[in-house]
């Protein structure tokens, strides 16, 4: 199987995760998440702010409806995805799943800064996967009500473009560091999850980029850029990023005898490497790599290069002043670590005259803008550039580097390990993916999951798996395991985009999916997209919206019965896959929040409503407040 | 037995007569004469002497040393015959433990018993163990360099710690006991050597360190190693005298296990080992790394001269911590005087004042202006003058994460402090200058806090101005000498003279008060460690210096004509041009296969994977003790955290031991 299939596999399990968990309705409190992926491509709110209040204020009224239309909509679109994560077996999902997947390209980003502004959303981040944990791990268990202390917090939504062009939108807490944030990215776009991945930040004004370093606090970073900056964050990625824990020899060892050296050093076993890491970096001391030679400097402030010999130190980087040796004693400082941070320069050739594309920059990260203050110095080959800034990164970051990537590895091994198993365990063989993403594999991926809880490595999603089931049971009285999926059918049915700007003025849930099965434009999108699924999907669903609660279960059967693969998920699927849905949906914490909806007969719309109300003053409030 | 004889007094057994000196070696020991024959065991010998001295005293720990053949009869199953001793053979009953006088890392001298008949490897063993410092296969002996008389005259009488009344139970891990191990806590005296071993000394003289010989080649650099004792002999057989000085060092750089709460000792002697090391310019720093290692220098000797003895965890509360808080709260007392105000100004985290402000721009001439500052949380903003506070002021900068460099001339009354404050333009400077000590030092902690993004209210902030000003106590005293200005207890502490904490050479290249506001500076970011971090920290930062554990040898590879430096380190070897200094190649123990010593010719081959091989004779040391080394690390690398303490002593002589050891 090839990973497109796997990731449609996550997608569709984390579907069913959704549903399940929607139907045990647990907290109240929790806030419909923001959907990462804000499918309408209408709200295109990109704003950067210095200062979190201050951006408060500087959201308009107009603003805000659009961020409560978005939240609606999220919701929404939830709502339709549980819906047709329902009917897995037939293959419509399959729309559902590429719809999501398109709709990222034209995800709206929306940044604003909350302060105390909305309890509910700094919930949700909080909700979130847990930086450290495994969010889908924890998935199955109910997110804990949020703690109360959430309020003081300050959260980010950061615009991530994709290596493919699109952005995703994302809800970022100030404790976040870069390595949550990356596991929230994983969650999202069902990448394979391996080390390379990195969060990077670029300046276009200043052409200059460079990796998150994994233990970074990505809200502090985002600090110091200005209010009007063009920087952005992407997620990609770059095999420099833990290069030297991949292949240490290439950095430790073709110091001098290097032209003999090099064919030697690549050899290197993985035993070796291990033993070589192991004495660099987990000594008493860090050992940075030995590096001298001769860069070109660009002088402050103009555009001319000097040629000089520098070494690097632990301590910093040196130069050999004119007609000095290159022994310590005459070493002349010429930067330290301290206060400042490593960036790639991009086409300084061209920008600054530079003798080679290959530079580094070092600035103080509150720089944003040209200065003196900023140095420049250009390697003569690849091998060199990358030499040094890993090398320099080790001297300013020591052995947390280290601590980084061994955690990466451990994320990127649990990932593997873990599809693996799915393809292993594959519950339902019936439905062996076609392939591509239209396809339908989906069943494949709820298996995946469902393996992992299952499996003796989770221990701990195992536990949580089953108070999970046992909750279930709770909150659902009145409706059997059948029952749950039932309910956010109807709503999930409503064709997410539109619903979203009229939950806001529009109370009822029922009315909305009528009127905006014909007009909206959202929707076509990803029905358009799938061409065969989509006709049965829409003429299912305005029969079940209708009549919100009853119809449900009549669907859930339907279409397992008039599919040929009957639908696969027994319920003693469903915990299991409960883990899974935060893998798509990166919202763990969604669950509980719908829980009222179903509760209540009315219609998920009507919960709903009261939510974004309580949003909605929470907002007015703040504002007021700021004002 | 031995010596039956007739009545006319012939003996008519195999009997003869063996003589045997009492005592160390020495030809005018008393002697005893003993019949034996060759059946005789060694223990039924030893016997004998016993009673033909017919003196009541401990013999358990003699045993006899057969000096011709430079080895001791320790076999007691043994016979003469098996040993091949004859009526020539010269013995000496003797102890096996005799007492020397150890040069500790820290540069102390302290004498003890130590094993004149076991390996060199136990015998240190035995010592480390004695001293408390775990992993004594790190450290070694070294003999003392000659003196020159020249410094003979000048050493009068030097204080030496004495540890050789304390007999350590076999065996057992040390007890701790009020804080040291109990063997310690016998006396005053033994206890005062504890607190030696266990504590950071107090920088040296700077003139003393002036005077002591430091390398200034490599080639001198290489003299160092060819003085250490063979690990596989005793020290008896190794030519050592009782009563020689010897010195103990850490050979191998290569700790295992630092732990700062088990391991005071051995954390103090190598933290004195680096300080020294770099004092003495045994290894090279660059400057502002000189100015780190001097900072964390003072920062440390600050911590145990004031008491604040960062006692390892798990110490039972003794009178030994009641005198630590009783000398605390005496300096606190002590200090508190001048603090009164500023006690009143943390209340309120926030300083106002009238200052002169200088901001450096281009084609300005403009000087210092005085305006009216305000300095609330981590900004500072400033008026024209304080009518104007409630308004706009003239500019107001957020100093978090910005740069704080004292301009101090304490003579010239300057008291300057550059702040390079960041911000999405670049860097903005701006000067600040106060009138007075106590106000510079109020407003420089402040800034210094500020940039860590703390506030006045921190707790840290009173201690920061006082380091300011002990600091600046520090410039007014320094370069005159210490101990000109006995202005209480602190003055000892304080008073101290920067040059102390630096290698020699930039004491040539700075004055005194030059070099205060660098230290000062580098000072401020590690002012917050505690006793044993600063240590640490010291250590981590020698660990990090490139030429980090390097031992020199002085070498001939074969084939080239002249001779070269073979550097040696815990996980290569390095070949190194002598007279340029460079680096020719590095071949490192992974990739090596195997090493074979030809005695004959004293000469080192080793091959290393895709048949690489080397071969060089040594010129500076024995070739045993480069071998020696090189076995050593290899040993060194085969420790695991599982083993434990437990040393595979056999491993390691197989390793480094000579043709002796098989």
């Amino acid at each position: 199987m090839g990973e497109s299939s796997d990731d449609i596999d996550q997608m569709f399990s984390t579907l069913l995760g959704e549903m399940d968990l929607l139907t045990q309705s647990l907290g109240v409190d929790t806030l419909p998440p923001p959907d990462p992926k804000p499918p309408r491509a209408e709200f295109n709110y990109s704003v950067g702010f210095k200062d979190l209040n201050e951006s408060l204020n500087a959201l308009e009224d107009q603003d805000l409806d659009a961020l409560m239309a978005d939240l609606v909509a999220d919701i929404s679109e939830a709502e339709q995805r549980t819906i047709q994560a329902q009917k897995e077996s037939s293959q419509n999902q399959h729309h559902s799943a590429s719809t999501e997947a398109s709709n990222f390209s034209g995800a709206a980003s929306l940044g604003y800064g909350a302060n105390v502004t909305a309890t509910s959303v700094s919930q949700y981040v909080d909700d979130l996967p847990p930086p450290p944990a495994d969010p889908v791990l924890d998935l199955p268990l109910p997110p804990p009500p949020p703690p109360p202390e959430p309020l003081s917090q300050v959260s980010l939504v950061v615009k991530v473009h994709m290596d493919d062009n699109s952005t995703k939108s994302l809800m970022v807490d100030e404790r976040q560091l870069a390595r949550d944030v990356l596991d929230n990215l994983f969650e999202k776009t069902h990448c394979d999850c391996n080390v390379d991945w990195c969060l990077y930040e670029i300046y276009p004004e200043l052409q200059i980029e460079r990796f998150f370093e994994d233990h970074e606090n990505v809200v502090e970073v985002l600090s110091d850029w200005t209010r009007d900056t063009e920087n952005k964050v992407l997620f990609l990625e770059k095999e420099e990023k833990y290069a030297v824990f991949k292949n240490p020899q290439n950095f430790y060892l073709n110091n001098k005898g290097k032209k003999e050296g090099k064919e030697t050093n690549e050899k290197m076993n993985a035993k070796n490497k291990e033993s070589l890491l192991e004495e660099s970096f987990c000594g008493t001391s860090v050992i940075v790599p030995e590096l001298e030679g001769a860069l070109y400097l660009k002088e402050d402030g103009k555009k001319s290069w000097k040629r000089r010999y520098f070494l690097l130190r632990a301590s910093g980087i040196y130069y050999v002043p004119k007609g000095k040796t290159k022994t310590s004693r005459d070493l002349a400082c010429f930067i330290q670590f301290e206060n400042v941070n490593i960036y790639y320069g991009i086409q300084c050739k061209m920008k600054y005259k530079a003798p080679t594309d290959y530079c580094f920059v070092l600035k103080h990260p509150q720089i944003q803008k040209e200065s003196q203050y900023i140095k420049y110095l250009c390697c003569d080959d690849a091998r060199t550039l990358n030499q040094w800034v890993m090398g320099i990164r080790i001297a300013k970051y020591g052995k947390t580097l280290y601590d980084n990537y061994q955690r990466a590895m451990a994320r990127a091994g649990l990932a593997s390990r873990w599809t693996s198993l799915g393809t292993v365990n594959a519950v339902t063989p019936a439905q062996p993916c076609t392939g591509l993403k239209t396809g339908a594999t989906q069943p494949n991926g709820q298996i995946p999951q469902a393996v992992h809880a299952a499996s003796a490595v989770l221990e701990e999603a195992q536990r949580q798996a089953e108070t999970a089931k046992e909750k279930r049971p709770a909150p659902g009285n009145h409706r059997e395991p059948a029952a749950p999926r039932a309910h956010p059918a109807p709503r999930a049915s409503l064709p997410p985009p539109p619903p979203v700007r009229r939950s806001s003025d529009t109370g009822g849930s029922p009315a909305p999916p009528d009127d905006f099965l014909p007009p909206p434009p959202p929707p076509p999108l990803g029905d358009a997209e799938l061409p065969p699924p989509p006709p049965p999907e829409l003429a299912d669903s305005p029969p079940d919206f209708v009549p919100p609660p009853p119809p449900p279960p009549v669907l859930a059967g339907d279409p397992g019965s008039a599919l040929p693969p009957p639908p696969p998920p027994p319920p003693s699927l469903r915990p299991e896959c409960a883990g899974p849905s935060p893998t798509v949906a990166k919202r763990p914490p969604m669950p509980p929040k719908r829980h009222d909806n179903p509760g209540l007969p009315a219609g998920g719309g009507s919960g709903e409503q009261d939510f974004m109300s309580d949003l909605m003053k929470a907002l007015q409030k703040k504002r007021g407040n700021m004002s | 037995m031995a010596g039956m004889k007739t009545a006319s007094g012939d003996y008519i057994d195999s009997s003869w007569e063996l003589r045997v000196f009492v005592g160390e070696e020495d030809p005018e020991a008393e002697s005893v004469t003993l019949r034996v024959t060759g059946e005789s065991h060694i223990g039924g010998v030893l016997l004998k002497i016993v009673e033909e001295i017919n003196r009541k005293q401990d013999w358990s720990d003699h045993a006899i040393w057969w000096e011709q053949k430079r080895q001791w009869l320790l076999q007691t199953h043994w016979t003469l015959d098996k040993y091949g001793i004859l009526a020539d053979a010269r013995l000496f009953f003797g102890p096996q433990h005799r007492p020397v006088i150890l040069r500790l890392p820290n540069r102390r001298a302290l004498r003890l018993h130590a094993s004149f008949s076991k390996p060199l490897f136990q015998a240190v063993a035995a010592i480390c163990r004695l001293l408390s410092i775990r992993h004594p296969e790190e450290l070694s002996l070294l003999r003392a360099p000659e003196k020159k008389k020249k410094k003979k005259e000048k050493e009068p009488e030097e204080e030496v710690y004495d540890l050789t009344q304390v007999v350590l139970a076999g065996g057992v891990a040390p007890v701790l006991f009020r804080g040291m191990p109990a063997h310690f806590s016998d006396s005053a005296q033994t206890e005062a050597c504890y607190h030696m071993l266990s504590r950071p000394q107090p920088p040296p003289d700077p003139l003393l360190l002036q005077h002591l010989p430091r390398p200034s080649s490599l080639v001198d650099k290489t003299q160092l190693h060819s003085r250490w004792l063979d690990s596989s002999r005793c020290l008896m057989q190794q030519g050592v005298k009782a009563g020689d000085m010897l010195w103990l060092r850490f050979k191998y750089y290569s700790f295992f296990d630092l732990d700062p709460k088990t391991d005071p000792v051995r954390l103090t002697q190598l933290y004195e080992q680096a300080r020294w090391d770099l004092l003495l310019e045994e290894i090279d720093c660059t400057e502002e790394e000189m100015m780190v290692f001097a900072a964390l220098q003072y920062h440390v000797n600050k911590l145990s001269q004031s008491g604040e003895v960062g006692e390892p965890a798990g110490t039972d509360p003794g009178l030994d911590d009641l005198d630590a808080a009783l000398s605390n709260l005496e300096v606190k007392l002590e200090g508190s005087a001048p603090t009164d105000m500023l006690d009143s100004l943390t209340a309120i985290p926030e300083l106002k004042d009238h200052l002169r402000i200088f901001r450096p721009r281009k084609l300005t001439l403009k000087g210092y202006r005085q305006y009216w500052v305000l300095f609330k949380e981590t900004t500072l903003s400033y008026y024209k003058s304080q009518d104007e506070a409630p308004g706009d002021p003239i500019q107001q900068l957020n100093l978090k994460g910005c740069e704080v460099v004292p301009d101090v001339n304490v003579s010239g009354q300057k008291f300057c402090i550059k702040l390079l404050v960041p911000s999405p333009e670049g860097m903005s400077e701006l000067y600040l200058r106060c009138q007075d000590e106590q106000q510079y030092a109020r407003w420089m902690a402040g800034c210094r806090l500020a940039s860590k993004g703390r506030t006045m209210a921190d707790s840290s902030y009173a201690s920061e101005v006082q380091a300011i000003l002990a600091f600046l106590s520090l410039q007014r005293t320094g370069g005159g000498g210490s101990g000109n200005h006995p202005q209480g207890p602190d003055a000892s502490a304080e008073g101290l003279n920067p040059y102390g904490l630096v290698a020699p050479r930039f004491q040539r290249k700075f004055k005194a008060k030059q070099l205060t506001p660098r230290i000062l500076e580098a000072h401020q970011n590690v002012a917050q460690l505690s006793l044993t971090e600063a240590q640490l920290r010291f250590i981590q930062a020698w660990q990090s210096l490139p030429d980090f554990g390097i031992s020199y040898f002085m070498v001939r590879f074969k084939g080239s004509r002249k001779d070269e430096i073979l550097g040696i380190a815990n996980n290569r070897l390095i070949r190194i041009d002598l007279a340029v200094g460079d680096v020719v190649k590095t071949w490192r123990f992974s990739n090596m296969r195997q090493w074979n010593v030809n005695w004959d010719i004293r000469q080192v081959a080793i091959e290393f994977d895709e048949h690489i091989n080397v071969a060089f004779s040594c010129v500076s040391a024995s070739c045993r003790i480069v071998h020696e080394y090189i076995g050593g690390y290899i040993f060194l690398s085969t420790r695991e955290r599982a083993r434990g303490e437990e040393l595979d002593e056999d491993l390691f002589l197989q390793l480094t031991g000579g043709h002796e050891a098989f």
